[in-house]
C-alpha cells in the first residue's frame, strides 16, 4: 500500500535577537528540505512575536514561525532534523498533523491574501515596506508581506501578537 | 428512578461548549484555552469545565501542546 501524503503544521520559535541573514539561511534550508521531499508548502510565514510563557535558553521573547505543508511522512523527520541543527537559534519546534479540511482552509486564506495583494498593490505597499523585517528572507515576499496586514483569524484573537513593527532585537536585550 | 438524595441539588444540565458553539479548539488559540486553566495553571477538570469526554481529551492535548511551545505556562513557579 502506497504511503499517502499528509498535511502537517510546524510551529517553531526563533530567538528574538537573530540576525536577518541567519534567519534567511534557516528559512532557505527548511524550504530546501521540503522541496527535496516533494513537500508542497501551503503557508510559510511569521505567526507572532510574543512573550514566552517561560524562559527557554534564557530568552523571554521569541518569534514564532509557521509552516503548513503537504508531504509524505518522511519529510517531517527531515524537516525536524534541520530545525534541530540550529538548536541555538530555534528555541522550540513542534510538528502536528492537521486535517485536510484545516489545510484547505489555510490554502484558501492564502489565496485570498494573494488575490487581495494583486488587486490593491498600491494600498498594501506603503504600510508594508515600513517595518524593517518584512523585506529580507521570505521566498515569496509579495505573499509574505500582507501577512501582517490581512486579518488572520488566529491573529484576531490575540491582539498582543499583532505589532509586527516591533524590532526583534528589542525583546532580546533582557 | 430518583433517589431522595438527588433531589437535594438542583443540577443545571451541562452542555459542552465546544460541541454546541463553533469554537475552534487549537493550541494556537490561547485565549480560548486559557479559560480552561486554573489560576495555578492546571487544566480544569471535566466536572468543572463541563465539556464532554471527547472535547475534554482534545482540550488536554491542545493545552499540552501550547505549553510545550511556551504559549501557556506549566506552572506559576516558572
Amino acid at each position: 500500500m502506497a504511503v499517502k501524503p499528509r498535511y502537517y503544521e510546524t510551529l517553531y520559535i526563533i530567538r528574538p535577537d537573530i540576525k536577518e541573514e541567519e534567519l534567511a539561511k534557516i528559512e532557505q534550508r527548511l524550504h530546501d528540505a521540503l522541496a527535496a521531499h516533494e513537500g508542497e508548502i501551503i503557508r510559510f510565514d511569521k505567526w507572532a512575536q510574543r512573550e514566552l510563557a517561560y524562559e527557554i535558553l534564557d530568552y523571554n521573547r521569541g518569534t514564532y514561525y509557521i509552516i503548513i505543508f503537504k508531504s509524505l511522512p518522511g519529510a517531517v523527520a527531515e524537516l525536524e532534523r534541520h530545525l534541530r541543527f540550529y538548536n541555538t537559534d530555534v528555541l522550540r519546534f513542534m510538528t502536528v498533523s492537521i486535517t485536510e479540511a484545516a489545510a484547505n482552509k489555510e490554502k484558501a486564506a492564502q489565496e485570498n491574501k494573494a488575490a487581495e495583494e494583486s488587486s490593491t498593490p498600491e494600498a498594501a505597499a506603503p504600510s508594508e515596506t515600513a517595518p524593517s523585517e518584512t523585506a529580507p528572507s521570505e521566498t515569496a515576499p509579495s505573499e509574505a508581506a500582507p501577512a501582517e496586514a490581512a486579518p488572520e483569524p488566529e491573529q484576531e484573537t490575540k491582539p498582543e501578537s499583532e505589532p509586527a513593527t516591533a524590532e526583534p532585537t528589542e525583546g532580546g536585550a533582557n | 428512578m430518583e433517589s431522595p438524595r438527588d433531589r437535594k441539588y438542583f443540577a443545571r444540565k451541562k452542555v459542552c461548549r465546544f460541541c454546541t458553539e463553533s469554537i475552534e479548539m487549537n493550541y494556537k488559540n490561547i485565549d480560548t484555552l486559557s479559560r480552561y486553566i486554573t489560576d495555578r495553571k492546571k487544566i480544569v477538570p471535566k466536572r468543572n469545565s463541563g465539556l464532554c469526554a471527547r472535547c475534554q481529551r482534545q482540550l488536554a492535548t491542545e493545552i499540552k501542546r501550547a505549553r510545550f511551545m511556551a504559549l501557556l505556562p506549566y506552572t506559576v513557579l516558572h
